[in-house]
């Protein structure tokens, strides 16, 4: 049996898996230390003494604690960004482009070094080692023990991040260095933003995992435990501690994950309505369909696999106009249980307008008997347009699919929707995001240029996804049961025409 | 007039706008524009009527493929230092720099350029939006010789051109940009203020500025955008701006063929009623076709932008289930000229038809 936890800012959701079968689950409020939080969940779960933690055989957080420290600008700790790729570059120093918060927060320190490598593996110059024993000298009398490296196509030779750490860690043997080819994808600035975004956070990390860590032996489970990444893979606490930036936007992907699991729906669209949002997803073949432009997190631009969320400010919370034509984008979010008219506030929401037309009993239904029938209606007719139309901006083709309604908010759904060939609402879905965290597997992902006319194309392919599985079996996965899950294939424009992206994904169970 | 840091925002949006779908990401040389300009101070534009007939100017920009080129970041001082190469290499200084290109990145290269050697930009440039090719470039068509030339690379390698027509110039370039890290800085096409006078798509620089501007100050629906556009483009070298169409991507593929990304795009109503429009890629927007009638085509201006905020959408970057509306601008007089239409017309793209211009179709 497994256990699913997911973490978020303000519940904690838990669930017990038995194979397919959800056996138990809960939800209750994360608390400021995140442990007791975590422990009341299991003590919901296991105090029935059905389930024996004997039995528990895996433990599987999800948790948003990451992303939030980084949008909220809390917990950072001070970082000097290495890059190495003189003589190009010069003056777009690491963080150029960064909001002035967040880069004040980490502090500027930064430092260019020669060296790196062109796409063809031509040395952008040789390395200096008087330029970098002298960086180091630099570091020892800053203090500065959070350090990132990155160089120019690290993905592909990443010699000259690993010769840099290596010094690094014989003048500071406690420094913590993150080394940009962990993060695969081409794009030096915003693989180096991943790095310093992955650094930052290494302090906290250390806490937050030893908290989890220590919620679960507080309730007598000394199973191993597993963190999920953006991706709906999962990695062992140990590699989290070294790469919390993998966490970024594993709340969504649990959600899609766990409406997959409910439903059994390979390919569908889910639909997460929560307060202030619903954010629209797309499961294709089990897995979200991820995203393929810069994503951003916290404003600053990186390279993470992230899934295609599309966000709109629909939520059961969203204020309503007094004709009902209007929704949103602004929302009372977790003050609705104050302010909506329902429980006795003075803003008309979207939840007011639901119990008004009778679907749901939440709170006083005396309280919204006053409303026109024709502003309940434009209400209702104005929130099924916006999810048609954003639904129907999501949808890999042209033809009506499954819609997976989840989240709170999901009652506010109470017709049809064209973009709809069904309307689905599993049961359990207000746990969906701890389903989807108990149901992952193991990933490993690589990326490499390749010209075909060098490589042979299945070479090519098997050099990469031999890269990607070794990264799924150092992240915790059974090697006899990785498979390839995507194999991308991009042609480069301008350059030599058998010039190719390759990019594999692996999958396997936990080892 | 000076173009200081705070325009820069705006002639990024304007530029790709009148990149037609192509011209590559700006990020990175807007970046670089807003650093060097921050140090140096603004640059000077001069119109390009009041250039001396025997000023010397000289193009710059950037050649190679930004996909492989994205790990090898340009230094704040590459396009000043391929001018001094350039002036070491024809023994002459030269008194104002031009922009090839008016669509993606090279719009903001000449005013790093500029800025860094204490010269005038040209407000104009070599296209009036985005192409392929050099010889597709305004000034070639004139009878502009690319060379003599000088490349200059991320490591200071100084490679001069001196070649026998503008495409093997075009061959040799993309050559040494390929093994130079996908990605040089080029100073070619030099002229005397005659030349440039005969050859430039004039005023595009600052109307790229002021069509940014629009784009900022109206963002919102493009059903809204429609009007300012057409005050803007009716009293330019442009002329006439139509909205062709407003409606969902349906489908879109491309793939790599000869150096180009070539495919198309399916546009159909939101309600999925009526008449559908394909749009024909090849880097750029080159062809829209309503119900398989041709309704604009290359050299004209056809530019696909978000419906919610009019934002221009990159070819790259367009996909399934979109909500776009696909606007068509005329594109400058020079473009349609006989000479012009052979080297730019519709059938330099393989497509087997002639050039209709925009108004009359």
């Amino acid at each position: 049996m497994r256990i699913g936890i997911d973490v978020g800012g303000t519940h904690t959701d838990a669930v017990i898996l038995n194979g397919d079968d959800v056996i138990a689950a809960t939800k209750a409020l994360t608390s400021a230390d995140v442990v007791s939080g975590i422990t009341n969940a299991l003590d919901t779960l296991l105090n029935d003494g059905a389930v024996k933690q004997s039995q528990i055989e895996t433990v599987m957080i999800g948790t948003t604690q990451f992303t939030n420290a980084i949008i909220e600008r809390r917990e950072l700790a001070p970082v000097a960004a290495v890059r190495i790729c003189l003589p190009s570059g010069r003056g777009l120093p690491p963080m150029v482009d960064w909001p002035e918060d967040i880069a004040t927060a980490i502090g500027r320190q930064h430092y260019l070094l020669k060296g790196g490598y062109l796409y063809d593996g031509w040395p952008v110059a040789d390395m200096d080692d008087a330029e970098v024993d002298a960086m180091i000298a630099d570091l020892v009398v800053s203090g500065v023990k959070n350090i990132a490296i990155a160089s120019a196509f690290s993905p592909m030779n990443a010699d000259p991040e690993k010769y840099v750490a290596k010094k690094i860690l014989r003048a500071i043997p406690d420094a913590k260095v993150t080394l940009s080819h962990n993060f695969g994808r081409l794009g030096l600035m915003e693989r180096e933003n991943a790095a310093i975004l992955n650094t930052t956070l290494l302090p906290f990390a250390e806490k937050v995992i030893s908290s989890f860590l220590k919620a679960l032996t507080n309730r007598g489970l000394t199973c191993p435990v597993y963190i999920s990444q953006n991706d709906g893979t999962l990695m062992s606490a140990d590699f989290v501690s070294a790469y919390p930036a993998l966490t970024f936007a594993s709340g969504p992907t649990n959600s899609l994950r766990g409406a997959y699991k409910l439903t059994g729906l390979k390919d569908a669209i889910v639909v997460d309505i929560g307060g202030t949002t619903s954010d629209i997803g797309v499961l294709q073949g089990g897995f979200p369909r991820e995203s393929n432009t810069v994503i951003e997190i916290g404003g600053v631009r990186t390279n993470f696999r992230m899934p295609d969320i599309l966000a709109i400010g629909l939520g059961g919370g969203s204020v309503v106009s007094d004709d009902g034509r209007v929704i949103g984008p602004k929302s009372v979010g977790h003050r609705l249980v104050d302010e909506g008219l329902v429980f006795g506030g003075n803003t008309l929401t979207t939840t007011d307008i639901i119990v008004a037309s009778g679907v749901a009993d939440i709170g006083d239904s005396s309280k919204v008997a006053h409303l026109e029938q024709s502003v309940v209606e434009n209400t209702l007719a104005r929130m099924h347009q916006m999810l048609d139309q954003n639904i129907e901006m999501m949808k890999p083709g042209g033809k009506a699919m499954p819609v997976i309604l989840v989240g709170g908010g999901s009652v506010l759904v109470t017709g049809d929707l064209q973009a709809a060939s069904k309307i689905y609402r599993p049961e359990n879905a207000g746990v969906a995001n701890a389903i989807g965290a108990a149901i992952a597997q193991i990933g490993g992902e690589s990326e490499r240029l390749m010209s075909y006319r060098e490589v042979p194309r299945d070479e090519a392919i098997a050099k990469v996804t031999q890269v990607a599985t070794e990264r799924a079996v150092k992240a915790g996965a059974d090697f006899a049961t990785i498979r390839t899950v995507d194999i991308e294939e991009t042609t480069v424009p301008y350059m030599d025409e058998s010039t190719t992206r390759v990019r594999v994904k692996v999958i396997g169970e936990i080892a | 007039m000076k173009i200081d840091v705070t325009h820069l925002d705006d002639l990024a949006l304007g530029s790709v706008f009148l990149a037609t779908g192509g011209g590559g990401d700006p990020h990175v040389p807007l970046l670089i524009a807003e650093q060097v300009l921050a140090k140096l101070g603004p640059v000077d534009v001069i119109a390009p009527e009041d250039l001396a007939d025997d000023a010397f100017v000289v193009t710059i920009g950037g050649v190679g493929a930004p996909t492989v080129s994205l790990e090898l970041l340009p230094s704040l001082d590459d396009a000043a230092r391929t001018l001094d190469a350039f002036e070491e290499q024809v023994g002459r200084k030269v008194d104002a720099v031009a922009s090839f290109e008016i669509g993606g990145g090279n719009s903001l290269l000449p005013l790093v350029a500029a800025a860094g050697k204490g010269v005038p930009v040209i407000d104009g440039d070599g296209m009036g939006r985005a192409l392929p090719e050099a010889q597709m470039m305004s000034y070639a068509i004139a009878g502009v010789k690319p060379t003599p030339a000088v490349a200059y690379d991320y490591e200071g390698n100084v490679t001069s051109f001196s070649t026998k027509s503008t495409e093997v110039y075009e061959r040799h370039i993309r050559s040494l940009a390929m093994v130079s890290g996908g990605m040089i800085t080029t100073a070619e096409h030099p002229m005397t203020g005659r030349e440039l006078k005969d050859s430039v798509i004039p005023g595009t620089l600052t109307f790229s500025i002021e069509l940014g501007r629009t784009l900022r100050e109206n963002r919102g629906s493009s059903d809204d955008m429609l009007a300012p556009l057409q005050a803007l483009f009716e009293n330019s070298i442009y002329g006439e701006c139509r909205n062709l169409f407003t409606g969902k991507v349906t489908d879109k593929a491309t793939r790599i063929t000869g150096g180009y990304d070539v495919g198309e795009a399916t546009i159909e109503s939101f309600d999925g009623t009526g008449p559908t429009l394909n749009i024909s890629i090849k880097n750029e927007y080159l062809l829209a076709k309503l119900d398989g009638k041709v309704i604009a085509s290359v050299p004209d201006l056809i530019v696909i932008v978000d419906y919610e905020t009019s934002t221009p959408i990159n070819a790259e970057r367009l996909r399934y289930g979109q909500r776009v509306a696909v606007f068509a601008v005329g594109c400058p007089e020079f473009y349609r000229s006989e000479r012009s239409l052979k080297v730019v017309g519709p059938r330099c793209f393989g497509f087997d038809l002639d050039y209709v211009p925009l108004e009359e179709l």
